[in-house]
């Protein structure tokens, strides 16, 4: 009888490193623009951005491309920084970050945002295609 | 480990810069999420982002963003492994690409914040 057992691929494990991983990505690509541009030039009045006037702000959170965007930026990006912080928190020596309340608390807290997100793009302005 | 670890090398303090890039981030994330809810308050409601303060916030949270995007992007080429006619793609060649990548998401980006505003 063969003594080799079977190992059961780590599904969960997968999920977080391909979320993290995702979320990493995803932030260091998109969001320096945003910040710059949303962040300085617009509130500077350097250039016309899209969030400065409630008509083109509204108008563009209709669109549902912008919607699927938005979600996938934030909530890819939580899932990174929960990942990242609570690691962080492990290094100096904080060893209850290692700890199942404080994963529920990190990533639990990444799936609120998450949520929250997806209620704001839902409610605040209606999907248009215009 | 004692707790000055990390102040010891500069690479350690570095490591746990790199680290700590997530906190702004997600903070200015945060505010997007403000500046989305803003939007459902209507026009009389609505509060375009100003003020020195928020721009001053935005500028450290930029600096950190930077230091997310460079640290991330130049460890694309020792965590992606191509191979292209059964030959494997140089790790430079992935970061120069993933760099590149970088900059024109970012020309997109800007294009169509200015380009949508009025």
């Amino acid at each position: 009888m063969s003594t080799q057992t079977r190992r059961k691929p780590a599904y969960g494990h997968l999920f977080w490193w391909f979320m993290f991983a995702n979320g990493g990505g995803l932030t260091a690509l998109l969001l320096p623009a945003h910040i710059l541009v949303q962040g300085i030039f617009g509130p500077l009045g350097v250039v016309r951005v899209v969030d400065q006037h409630y008509d083109t702000w509204i108008n563009v959170l209709g669109n549902p491309l912008v919607k699927l965007y938005i979600l996938a930026l934030i909530a890819l990006s939580f899932f990174h920084f929960a990942h990242r912080l609570r690691y962080l928190l492990v290094d100096f020596g904080v060893h209850a970050a290692k700890s199942i309340p404080a994963q529920v608390i990190f990533y639990g807290g990444a799936v609120a945002v998450t949520l929250v997100t997806i209620f704001l793009l839902l409610t605040v302005a209606p999907i248009s295609l215009g | 480990m004692p707790s000055g670890w990390w102040l010891r090398k500069r690479h350690y303090f570095l490591y746990v810069v790199r680290e700590f890039t997530a906190l702004p981030m997600a903070l200015w994330l945060l505010w997007l999420l403000w500046d989305i809810k803003s939007a459902g308050a209507g026009a009389s409601g609505f509060q375009p982002p100003r003020g020195i303060g928020f721009v001053a916030f935005s500028a450290v949270c930029l600096a950190f963003a930077m230091y997310h995007s460079y640290t991330f992007l130049k460890l694309a080429g020792v965590i992606i492994h191509l191979k292209v006619f059964d030959k494997p793609v140089p790790p430079g060649v992935i970061v120069f690409t993933m760099f590149g990548l970088w900059a024109v998401a970012s020309i997109v980006i800007m294009a169509l914040l200015i380009g949508l505003g009025r």
